[in-house]
């Protein structure tokens, strides 16, 4: 089988750089809910009218938030987020690496959404709406988010691309 | 992506409308807005993201820190025109009960 093609992106791991982390993301998103479609974005707005694209890029965002806040402290100076972004019919995986503090996920649990909470909701939202999330702590860092495309969805988008 | 936001005061109610992005980089910048409602004592607070676009879990916390905060003052707080991402998110933390969307 070849190897899946991947998209690799370097930014400084600020909160100023996630747009356009997340902007790159949205892009391979569509690349798994919508092949061969092309989609445009109204105006500033990420193009996020599919499901699958707008819940990978909440997942993805909140943990970007996580490493440019805890990971590096929210220092401007600090290390660099790396992407890997590897497409696959139905599926999309993006591996985040930094060298930031690690921390220990096990320790993170589920909020009490009944006591209306005001943190603590990142990873819960991340967990929620991805297949895995996978935490390796360094250096560097690895967070790896999989989720994959509903299988109603594939088959519409493999007859689309075979019509 | 930026954020707008507008208040506009009508008897005891005052309308928010925020558009664009509510995220872990333009939530500080309600702030302001949310402490004047508090101070003031207003009455009813409705909030209308019909042009919401995106939001995160910090903007999650500055609509929750809000609605605690008005009604700690006896005030109330109705979320209107959610839709799309944001009212998934809403959903999946079971804020569109509380929010009465």
């Amino acid at each position: 089988m070849a190897a899946r093609p991947t998209i690799r992106l370097i930014v400084p791991g600020t909160l100023a750089h996630r747009a356009v982390a997340v902007r790159v993301v949205a892009e391979a998103c569509r690349l798994v809910s919508a092949p061969g479609i092309e989609r445009t974005a109204d105006g500033a707005a990420y193009d996020l009218r599919h499901p699958f694209d707008a819940e990978f890029v909440s997942a993805f965002a909140e943990i970007y938030n996580n490493i440019a806040i805890h990971a590096y402290g929210r220092r401007t100076d600090g290390g660099e987020i790396e992407l890997a972004i590897a497409v696959e019919p139905g599926a999309l995986t993006v591996e985040i690496r930094d060298r930031g503090a690690p921390f220990d996920i096990g320790v993170v649990s589920s909020p009490d959404l009944d006591s209306l909470p005001e943190g603590g909701m990142g990873i819960h939202i991340a967990r929620a709406l991805l297949d895995e999330v996978v935490y390796e702590p360094g250096p560097p860092n690895l967070w790896r988010l999989v989720k994959r495309i509903a299988p109603s969805a594939v088959t519409t988008a493999t007859a689309d691309a075979s019509a | 992506m930026p954020i707008q936001f507008q208040r506009t005061d009508q008897g005891d109610e005052s309308m928010l409308r925020i558009a664009g992005s509510l995220d872990v980089l333009t939530a500080p910048e309600l702030m302001p807005t949310i402490d004047a409602l508090v101070e003031e004592r207003r009455p009813r607070v409705v909030c209308d993201l019909s042009g919401l676009d995106i939001i995160d879990s910090s903007g999650v916390a500055a609509l929750v820190a809000l609605y605690k905060r008005v009604r700690a003052v006896g005030g109330q707080v109705v979320v209107v025109g959610a839709r799309d991402q944001p009212l998934a998110i809403f959903k999946l933390l079971r804020m569109d009960k509380v929010f009465s969307i």
